[in-house]
Order: structure tokens, then sequence, then C-alpha cells
């Protein structure tokens, strides 16, 4: 039972989801230690804890073994919860590793106009995350990086990510509203303010040069 | 092969009201913003060249090809 999906499963793209892991990064995992010792018996409440629990995301390291964070999105395609479950992972504020998690599951099964709607506000998350590389180092990654390579790359922690429909195209099929960053308006009003004070300043010379006017008519 | 650094070494913690990882960030998304830009704007002058090459006469188009293949030509003699 541990390795199947459940039974009232939907296909996700066309398949079993949990084929959206390649079959050898898949067998690697049900071979991981984690995986047997942690994911067994998982619900989607208790995976929530041990989401929290990371340390780190990433795909294969070292001796390709699989990172926790690539155990516990098979065991997600596993158990498929409801979308609004996964939504909630991907809104909650206080656990980034679980915000992580959630992004990257919803990558894999979301449809193109979803996926942009639910990642793109993490756009505005930098908070840092840790990243296992290949070597089995770390580094730091942050939560807008992550998410953009997630809407842009082809692979990302050694999985591919299925085909998303490009947001030019969503847009104009009017599936989509353009992108507008909110630095996009705060630069707006900056330049607007800067112009604003120009113009103050401006007025201000000129006040000026009309008082100048004003001493030389009355001389004083 | 395996790199010996560690968890410890690598640190994730988050300060609250951190300007710099603030000013970092709006770098980030402003080069973002920028390459979306630059996209829309490729994207906008490929189709205007469609446009343009599509109300173009057959001896139009062989006069700018051979314009382009003479130009083409001049590159390679000085190389």
């Amino acid at each position: 039972m541990a390795n199947r999906t459940v039974s009232d499963a939907r296909n996700i793209h066309g398949t079993n989801p949990q084929y959206l892991l390649e079959k050898i990064i898949r067998s690697r995992i049900y071979e991981s230690l984690y995986w047997k010792e942690d994911c067994f018996g998982l619900t989607v409440v208790s995976l929530i804890d041990k989401a929290d629990q990371l340390t780190c995301i990433g795909g294969q390291y070292g001796n390709q073994k699989p990172t926790e964070f690539l155990c516990l999105t098979l065991k997600l395609l596993q158990l498929q919860p409801e979308k609004e479950i996964i939504i909630d992972f991907i809104r909650n504020e206080d656990s980034k590793y679980l915000r992580a998690l959630g992004a990257f599951y919803f990558r894999l099964i979301g449809d193109s106009v979803e996926i942009y709607k639910y990642l793109e506000p993490l756009l505005y998350d930098f908070r840092k995350l840790r990243r296992r590389l290949p070597d089995g180092a770390y580094d730091i990654i942050h939560m807008d990086e992550f998410i953009d390579s997630l809407l842009r790359d082809e692979r990302i922690c050694d999985t591919i990510l299925p085909r998303i429909l490009k947001r030019q195209v969503l847009e104009e099929n009017e599936e989509l509203e353009p992108r507008v960053s909110f630095l996009e308006d705060e630069l707006e009003q900056e330049a607007l303010a800067a112009k604003e004070k120009e113009k103050s300043s401006t007025r201000s010379r000129s006040y000026s040069s009309v008082r100048k006017g004003l001493y030389r008519i009355y001389n004083i | 092969k395996e790199s010996n650094i560690d968890i410890n070494m690598v640190d994730d913690t988050d300060k609250p009201d951190d300007k710099e990882e603030y000013e970092l960030w709006k770098l980030r998304e402003l080069k973002r913003i920028k390459r979306d830009k630059e996209e829309r704007e490729a994207k906008i002058l490929e189709e205007e060249e469609i446009e343009r090459r599509r109300n173009m006469t057959d001896a139009e188009i062989l006069k700018e090809k051979e314009k382009e293949q003479n130009k083409k030509n001049k590159k390679t003699k000085y190389t």
C-alpha cells in the first residue's frame, strides 16, 4: 500500500499523479530511509508537520539521494489532497518550507491560469530558503527566485515540470490580467511625487521672483 | 565528490524588517519587470515585422533578401 496512489485519485495531465516524478527518482524515493521511516502512513494533516520541519528544498544530492522535500512531494502526489488545502499551504505565512512545498506541488498539478494566479503573489515573499545542491552542499535561494523559476524554467529540483502556457498567451486570450507589481505602483508614485516636488519648487521659485519684483518696485 | 558544507554553515533565518533583504528583493523584482517588458516589446516587434513582410510583393522580398545576402558576404570578406 505504502507506494500506491490513493484509489480515488484523479489523473493529472492524463496520468497517475505519481508519474509526474520520473520513474528513476520515484524508485530512489521508495528506497530512501526518510520515505520508509517518516513518510509511511502519513496523512495530509501529519504531512504538514513534516513539511514544517523541512530544512531545505532541492532535488537529489550526493549519491543521488532524494531530498526530504522531494519525498514529501511524492507523498502529496500519492495522497492528492483537495486543491483548497494546497492553496492554504501556499497562503500560509508561518512556515516557508510548507509554502515552498505547496507551490512546487501546485506547479506540478495545477493548470496554467491557476498557477499564475496563486504563485505570482509569492513573488513578494523574499524569505530565505536553504537549497541542497547536487554535491550535497547548501546555498540560499529566496522564495521569489524559487517561484520565478517555477513559473519559467522547465526543470527544477531534478523534476521536469509539466508544460505551462506563457503568460503573454493567456493575456491575449483574456484569461489573465497583466501582472502589475506593486513595486511598479510604488515607482510611479515616487515619480509622481518627484514631479510634484519639482512643480512646487518651480512655484516657490516663481514666488520668490515675484517677491524680488515687488522689492524692486517698492524699493524695499 | 560530496561537499563538506554543513547545514549549519548556511543560515536561512529571516530577520523581521530586514532592510537589506528588502533592497535586494527590490532589485530582483525590478529585473523581472524589465525582463517581462523586454519580452513583450520583442514580441510586438516580431509581429510588426511579420505584418510588414506580409504586405510586401514578391519582388520586394527578393530585393531585401539580396541586400541581406550582400551584407553577409561583405562581412565574411574581411574576417
